[in-house]
């Protein structure tokens, strides 16, 4: 196989990020796209992609198709991703993998089961600036890594900057914790737990402490605490608070201190970017984890990050969800 | 000419809140009649921003008005606090997430989404245009109407949006983009299908370029006067906002008004004013959304 043939399956946030970048891709030809909301596929056919569908079945159906990148809510992944593996395709899936580790398993045993690759997309595992920390952890710059601080804290769905930004309507699924799975730490602390596990390996306890500035029976905000199996003891902060933007890594080893950021993207020149060239500095890492995912099956070596650390991600999110602290407001 | 009040809140707490309303009550020489029954709060609910950007007006001040409605007229006084569905925004959960809910649950108000309330259509024209309009049966049984408003920033060529904006909002039609194209007369329409008692500005936070927080009470009978006067506060000249003279040419009210309490440049110095940047995106934002380029880049 010198090229991979895809089908991308829901046009929303990151799927219209997915779109622009198969477009892009040396090494694979996006044939089709499927959504339900016929304004985005028009998008789609306007970009080039010649076959659209309204109904993902119809999408899977296609033998000209050898993996599907599925972009779909979380509440969606599990059924769509059997089906996609039932119908023999490989599957890209964004994060978090699933709502909970029952449908994890379900959708790496149906993987397994038909032999097709899984990947799940966690972006900054292919960012320049955390990998280049990662490999200063590799080699012992930094000494051992007493402790780590990751901190993603943005709009989250609900919160987008007030400021030259008409407010978009918000879909109701991120309104119903039983579709999502919770709240801001499964959508954004996913992307850091992974990120801490990648570098310092499994999480052996976690505890957390879970904000509800908004009122809502899911968390907006998030603290854990967890130590890994280096021993490192890693400060988790995950947020949907802020019209702000934070994602960065603070790494305190004993011989040397290190930060990784991604800087905050700049509205109007990232659409402007991924408008006129398909891509954005902002969205690089996006592209990167297309780029391998693809090369992957094309070597057919087995794609990562894999379904089982997803699952662990999992794993460790259920665990700080059941292993609650509670700050008071005064002095007990 | 109108009476316009200008407080400072001393603390940011309910009490402070309430001595600053009451004061500037006082200064406009408003007094709460003991034979409303039925009151109608309509504060500023912007999507799901909270009151710490300045967009939606803060669950606190309208818990210092509540308390004293209840001081003032009587502790049986029917409550209703209103907002509409909007574009962007879904009542059910902006009450949530705004702290709404929470509020009238300890408060013992009813919280009103007016686009599932029942209503009567009336016909209004404003700026030689003519609308047909839904009145939410809440404001039309209502005896005191309050209208709470933010001072805001906007993108949109109105400029500004305060008192006479917040009542838009009493539209229970949900596709309020509708109106866009004819948005200074629609706000003109709607504010003469449905007059306000009393507005009381929470300028707890202002937002401008930036939120900050200014800690401002004004208070007004008149819609039009505590426009021109927030319009100043926020150093936008007021004659170049249109709605506000077309809302004055329809009746609604005077942009003349009496200043009342402490000088207005206090709080013009230090409300968050537009820079250079600020303008240029202001001016790069509208060209972009009427080349309909907005639509293109996702800025819409």
């Amino acid at each position: 196989m010198d090229e991979i043939r895809l089908g991308l399956i829901g046009l929303g946030y990151i799927g219209r990020i997915h779109l622009r970048h198969c477009m892009k891709l040396d090494s694979a030809d996006l044939v089709a796209v499927s959504d339900l909301s016929k304004k985005a596929l028009k998008t789609a056919r306007d970009a080039g992609v010649k076959k659209t569908f309204t109904n993902y079945e119809h999408l899977l159906k296609s033998p000209e198709i050898d993996a599907v990148i599925i972009a779909l809510p979380t509440h969606l992944h599990l059924q769509c991703a059997e089906q996609a593996a039932e119908a023999k395709k490989h599957i890209f899936l964004e994060k978090p993998i699933a709502r909970n580790t029952a449908e994890a398993k379900q959708i790496i045993s149906a993987t397994q089961r038909n032999s097709v690759k899984l990947m799940i997309g966690y972006p900054l595992r292919f960012n320049t600036t955390f990998r280049n920390a990662n490999e200063k952890i590799k080699t012992g710059t930094l000494g051992d890594i007493e402790l780590a601080c990751a901190t993603y804290i943005s709009t989250g769905p609900f919160f987008h900057r007030a400021e030259s930004h008409t407010p978009k309507p918000v879909p109701e699924w991120w309104f119903k914790k039983e579709l999502t799975g919770g709240g801001a730490l499964i959508d954004t602390g996913v992307h850091m737990i992974n990120l801490l596990r990648w570098y310092f390996g499994e999480i052996t306890d976690i505890k957390s402490r879970l904000g509800y500035r908004f009122n809502m029976n899911f968390e907006d905000s998030a603290t854990c605490l967890a130590r890994f199996k280096s021993g490192t003891v890693g400060i988790i902060n995950a947020g949907w608070f802020s019209q702000d933007f934070a994602l960065k890594v603070e790494l305190f080893g004993t011989l040397q201190h290190t930060n990784a950021q991604l800087l905050s993207p700049n509205r109007l020149l990232t659409a402007v970017q991924m408008l006129t060239t398909g891509s954005s500095k902002f969205y690089q890492s996006h592209f990167a984890e297309l780029q391998h995912f693809t090369n992957c099956l094309i070597k057919d070596i087995p794609p990562s990050p894999t379904g089982q650390g997803a699952l662990k991600d999992l794993e460790a999110i259920s665990r700080a969800y059941k292993n609650q602290i509670q700050l008071n407001q005064t002095w007990a | 000419m109108s009476l316009v009040s200008f407080v400072k809140i001393r603390k940011n707490s309910r009490d402070s809140i309430k001595q600053a309303i009451l004061e500037s009550l006082k200064l406009i020489d408003y007094r709460f009649q003991k034979q409303s029954k039925n009151v109608v709060i309509k504060p500023n609910m912007c999507y799901y921003w909270d009151y710490s950007t300045g967009q939606t007006t803060d669950p606190k001040f309208v818990a210092a008005l509540i308390d004293l409605i209840r001081e003032r007229i009587s502790t049986d006084t029917n409550i209703s606090i209103v907002e509409s569905d909007a574009s962007a925004m879904t009542c059910k959960y902006a009450f949530k997430m705004l702290g709404y809910e929470k509020l009238a649950q300890d408060y013992n108000v009813k919280l009103i989404n007016l686009s599932e309330d029942k209503n009567g259509i009336i016909e209004v024209m404003a700026g030689g245009e003519a609308f047909r309009l839904k009145v939410p049966q809440t404001i039309q049984n209502a005896d005191l109407k309050i209208n709470i408003p933010k001072i805001k920033y906007t993108m949109e060529n109105i400029k500004i949006t305060c008192a006479l904006k917040n009542i838009f909002g009493c539209n229970p039609y949900p596709k309020k983009f509708r109106y866009h194209p004819k948005l200074e007369q629609a706000i003109v329409a709607i504010n003469k299908a449905m007059k306000f008692d009393l507005c009381l500005i929470d300028g707890i936070i202002v937002s401008g370029i930036q939120p900050r927080k200014l800690g401002l009470v004004m208070a007004s009978k008149d819609p039009v006067a505590i426009d021109v006067a927030a319009a100043e506060v926020a150093g936008v000249n007021p004659r170049t906002i249109r709605y506000i003279q077309l809302a004055s040419r329809e009746g609604l009210g005077n942009t003349e008004f009496i200043p009342k309490g402490e000088p207005l440049d206090y709080f013009k110095d230090r409300y968050p004013k537009k820079n250079l940047k600020g303008k240029m995106m202001s001016k790069v934002y509208s060209l972009a959304v009427n080349t309909g380029l907005g639509k293109r880049l996702g800025l819409e």
